[in-house]
């Protein structure tokens, strides 16, 4: 079978799957949503961008940049993650790796579907973009042509490159596990913080291939003469306004062709991809042992007492229910660890809205969304909705027990902090999560859409 | 004596019927369903295990319409579960426990009993993660016995079991079925059929006695 026809073939079954996710149609939201609530708008609301300690007059490129700073600071990752944790995350490696199959050819296809769905999510991005712009720019000043192509040649290259990392990420084993997403992430952050290594020097293709997030150049260039600092962010104060010619820093030498190269480039990290694939291994799962082990396992099960009788009824089973609910949210050693780091910021932390009570929600977020994920899963439902007690009971018992985790976990704040305010705050904000997760893990069937929204939500407490 | 009874039960998908003018009544002891594979036998088990509603006909539990009363006694062992990879075979035990409002520190001894019994109890700490095909099996098989169900489904119990283990999940069901309704899908009957009081042969959308077997020897 020739290699076009397998990268054919890989790419329209990934485009099938990506078609019947219902993440996907979440990911296509959070673009215009984040562009809502974090482009630069003129009543302070959103995310401050300032060049020279101003903040650039607002302009159809202008909004095209802003809207790359976007996909940079805040889809880049999420993307990343639904990449990595939906729909194509299982392939039939069992059977493809023993296929006569090009490993290059494959990668390609998925690759190419991976591009399409990602640039999906920019078009969307667009889309809220050329909607915005109606009425946050004055009607002389709105021009679609400059806002898409600012937006797309700032950002597609680095939604490409993702694309490329994900295939490339999935060739190794090492990088298949959770150290990839660890990898990525540092990939990430150093992505965004490069162009400070040529942060003095003059435009050309090679200082341009420092910016692979691609927005330092069009802020810097188009800058009046002798402006040289910018900030991106919501702590600061900026006076005044500044003329910013966008399209200049877009078309400056050596800009364009940089982002040609990266695309060239994350092409090629595939073609990589496919040349460096090492099969999977059927693995059985590490075990811990010492010291890290006895802490981390469950140890041996308590001796069977093989008479031992059957269970009756709870005498409340509402409470059991509470109970068991309770266990599961913080089941595992490594969350009891975390716990009590989490207790030892609440207990020495001077502010608890800004840092213990953060800290709580972040730890919590990931063992709520997990745990509502676990028990919402169609499969699993299937089995749990004959059970005595109806899904609906459960719900509300985790509910509770995510109210009940956070309160927990601001107890030691009480030697600091006044508790009436203190317990309300966190037992409501406890039960937001616990609700927000369990709502989108029974729509959804799964973790991934409650962690996504989680997270985001997350970002927003810890950074107001 | 309780009973279980199914009264001109049909089920359909869309425009496939699956299953047609079913009627039977289950007394206590085993009942297994036997036929060829996509002849309706998990479909049947599953509107006996209330999990599918049928679209025509009643369901009866000790003579009264509706689900509540039958799931406060039902266990339920479906072919393929979406099991919590990330939790050990204890925690999700527990889970279901708590789900069957049962007191959580009786349920933990009584899986470690039935566990024991299974050959799963030196694993019921570990991940569900590391678990093989067969021990997700019993595991599954495992939960649906915690607490004193008096209807018992089994979706093919003991598929990808070794024979061994299978005898250990036979002897077992046979316990079970002394005082409870016990409903057994399975391809292989030729182990349980001795005990068995029914076996029936699912085909065609409709239940037949297996060879000399009478449908009235059901109830």
């Amino acid at each position: 079978m020739s290699a076009s026809v397998i990268s054919a073939s890989s790419f329209s079954t990934s485009m099938l799957r990506y078609g019947r996710s219902r993440a996907l149609w979440l990911m296509l939201l959070v673009a215009p949503i984040g562009a809502r609530y974090m482009l630069p708008f003129e009543d302070g609301g959103g995310i401050k961008i300032a060049v020279g300690d101003a903040l650039p007059v607002m302009t159809s490129p202008f909004l095209g940049v802003s809207l790359g700073i976007i996909v940079s600071t805040l889809l880049l990752p999420i993307a990343w993650l639904y990449l990595r944790s939906n729909t194509t995350r299982r392939q039939p490696w069992q059977v493809e790796e023993v296929t006569a199959g090009s490993r290059v050819a494959i990668a390609l296809g998925r690759f190419g579907a991976d591009v399409g769905v990602l640039l999906g999510i920019l078009a969307a991005l667009n889309l809220a973009g050329l909607y915005l712009s109606t009425f946050m720019l004055q009607g002389d000043a709105v021009n679609l042509t400059e806002l898409s192509f600012a937006l797309w040649v700032v950002a597609a290259p680095a939604m490409i490159g993702l694309a490329a990392l994900r295939i490339l990420f999935d060739t190794r084993p090492l990088l298949r596990s959770g150290f990839g997403d660890f990898a990525y992430f540092c990939i990430w952050i150093g992505s965004i913080t490069a162009p400070i290594v040529t942060d003095k020097a003059e435009p050309s293709f090679g200082a341009n291939m420092w910016d692979f997030a691609g927005f330092v150049t069009p802020l810097k260039y188009g800058a009046p003469e002798g402006t040289d600092s910018f900030s991106i962010g919501g702590g600061f104060l900026a006076t005044g306004t500044i003329d910013l010619d966008v399209m200049a820093g877009l078309l400056s030498p050596g800009y364009l062709e940089s982002r040609l190269a990266w695309v060239a480039i994350a092409v090629a990290l595939v073609v990589v991809g496919g040349l460096i694939y090492v099969p999977h291994k059927a693995k059985k799962r590490a075990v811990l042992t010492g010291r890290l082990g006895a802490l981390l396992n469950a140890g041996r099960p308590p001796r069977a007492i093989p008479d031992a009788p059957a269970a009756k009824r709870a005498f409340a089973s509402a409470l059991n229910l509470v109970t068991a609910e309770f266990r599961l949210i913080g089941s595992g050693r490594a969350f009891l660890l975390l716990a009590t780091a989490v207790g030892v910021i609440a207990a020495v932390a001077p502010d608890f809205r800004h840092a213990s009570s953060p800290a709580a929600l972040l730890l919590l977020l990931f063992a709520l969304s997990a745990h509502a994920g676990r028990a919402e899963a169609h499969g699993l439902v299937a089995l749990t909705k004959v059970a005595a007690l109806a899904p609906m009971a459960r719900r509300a018992a985790f509910v509770v027990s995510g109210a009940l985790w956070a309160t927990l976990l601001a107890l030691p704040a009480l030697l600091r902090h006044p508790p009436l305010e203190t317990l309300a705050l966190a037992s409501a904000t406890g039960a937001s999560a616990a609700f927000v997760a369990i709502v989108l893990s029974t729509l959804t069937g799964s973790s991934f859409a409650s962690r996504l929204v989680l997270l985001v939500l997350w970002y927003g407490y810890a950074s107001t | 004596m309780a009973s279980l009874e199914l009264r001109g039960v049909g089920k359909a998908y869309g425009r496939k019927r699956v299953l047609q003018d079913i009627s039977l009544t289950f007394e206590p002891g085993l009942a297994l369903l036997v036929g060829p594979s996509g002849a309706g036998k998990s479909t049947l088990l599953r509107l006996i295990a209330s999990a599918e509603r049928p679209n025509s006909g009643a369901i009866l539990w000790n003579g009264r319409a509706g689900s509540g009363a039958l799931r406060r006694t039902l266990g339920y062992a479906p072919q393929a579960v979406d099991l919590p990879e990330d939790l050990t075979a204890r925690e999700f035990a527990l889970h279901i426990a708590a789900l069957k409002g049962l007191s959580l520190a009786q349920a933990d001894k009584q899986f470690g009993a039935i566990t024991d019994a299974i050959g799963l109890h030196a694993d019921i700490n570990n991940r569900i993660a590391s678990f093989s095909g067969g021990m997700r099996r019993r595991l599954i098989f495992a939960q649906a016995l915690l607490g004193e169900p008096e209807v018992l489904a089994l979706d093919e119990p003991t598929a990808e079991l070794d024979g061994d283990t299978a005898r250990k999940l036979g002897t077992l069901i046979v316990e079970r079925s002394k005082n409870a309704i016990v409903v057994v899908t399975t391809h292989l009957a030729d182990e349980l059929a001795p005990s068995a009081r029914a076996v029936l042969r699912v085909e065609n959308g409709s239940v037949l006695p297996a060879p000399g077997m009478r449908l009235e020897d059901v109830a």
